[in-house]
């Protein structure tokens, strides 16, 4: 399997380039940002899928402080509400890791996709 | 929030459906837990985002955790990713907090129905081509 460690090193430019868009979409849109971060560390760098994921959610980690600490000062976070989404999703995060490696990635993928698109169109249009 | 029996249950549902994404594919849960907050709690947009990043905090914590243990996570990419997300985050945020809500609930919507799109034609690109290249593997190679 592949290794984080054993990958080539990754230039500056594209990864502070993937960061700042990753950023934007997640203050803006209260997203983490790796639906951006996770496509264009594969197209761009040629990460694995795999490794392009975990690097991801490691990005997040920083990404989700630092929009959480901006937010915070100006009291739009229900932190009780926060902690009730974010508790059953620490143990879906250790689920779906688990199941990473053995379920075909591109049908879920699509799959993914097609329920996104449908929470898209009700927010656009049955506003 | 309004809290009931029913809407602990779906937040939990949403929270474990969050997660399992968020594990399999490396996004925050953010796609979930927006319209979750949004169309299930009745929050207004902006609530919701701030909400949802405070949400991601521990799900990409345990997550990067975990995946470093494998050997997955590419820390200095990351380390540099993160530099350039903290100025887009500052940045995103201004222009969050004075845009009307409405427009920014629209807004979100429109990013993903884009990245579903992104997602279904990159996923069944990816599938043609190991189609195509899986009984044929054989005349490519000299």
């Amino acid at each position: 399997m592949e290794n984080a460690n054993a990958l080539p090193k990754v230039s500056v430019y594209p990864l502070i380039g993937i960061g700042i868009v990753s950023g934007l979409f997640a203050a803006m849109f209260g997203i983490g940002g790796g639906v951006v971060i996770v496509p264009l560390l594969m197209l761009l760098t040629k990460m694995p899928p795999r490794i392009a994921a975990a690097t991801s959610l490691a990005t997040l980690l920083l990404t989700s402080m630092i929009g959480a600490a901006r937010y915070a000062g100006s009291g739009h976070i229900d932190w009780v509400a926060a902690a009730v989404i974010g508790a059953p999703a620490v143990i879906g995060v250790l689920i779906g890791i688990h199941f990473q490696k053995r379920l075909p990635a591109d049908w879920l993928i699509i799959g993914f996709g097609v329920l996104i698109i449908g929470i898209g169109l009700k927010l656009v249009f049955v506003l | 929030m309004d809290i009931t029996l029913i809407t602990i249950c779906f937040a939990i549902g949403c929270g474990i459906a969050a997660g399992m994404l968020a594990g399999l594919f490396g996004v925050g849960g953010g796609v979930i837990f927006v319209p979750t907050l949004v169309l299930v709690f009745a929050f207004t947009q902006l609530d919701a985002q701030a909400t949802s990043l405070a949400a991601i905090i521990p799900v990409a914590a345990v997550g990067a955790w975990r995946q470093t243990n494998d050997d997955n996570v590419y820390w200095r990419g990351a380390m540099i990713m993160g530099i350039g997300a903290a100025a887009g985050v500052l940045l995103g945020a201004e222009v969050a907090t004075r845009l009307p809500d409405a427009l920014l609930s629209q807004v979100f919507g429109a990013v993903l129905i884009l990245s579903g799109g992104e997602m279904i034609v990159s996923a069944s690109r990816r599938l043609k081509a190991k189609r195509a290249s899986a009984p044929s593997a054989d005349q490519h190679r000299p």
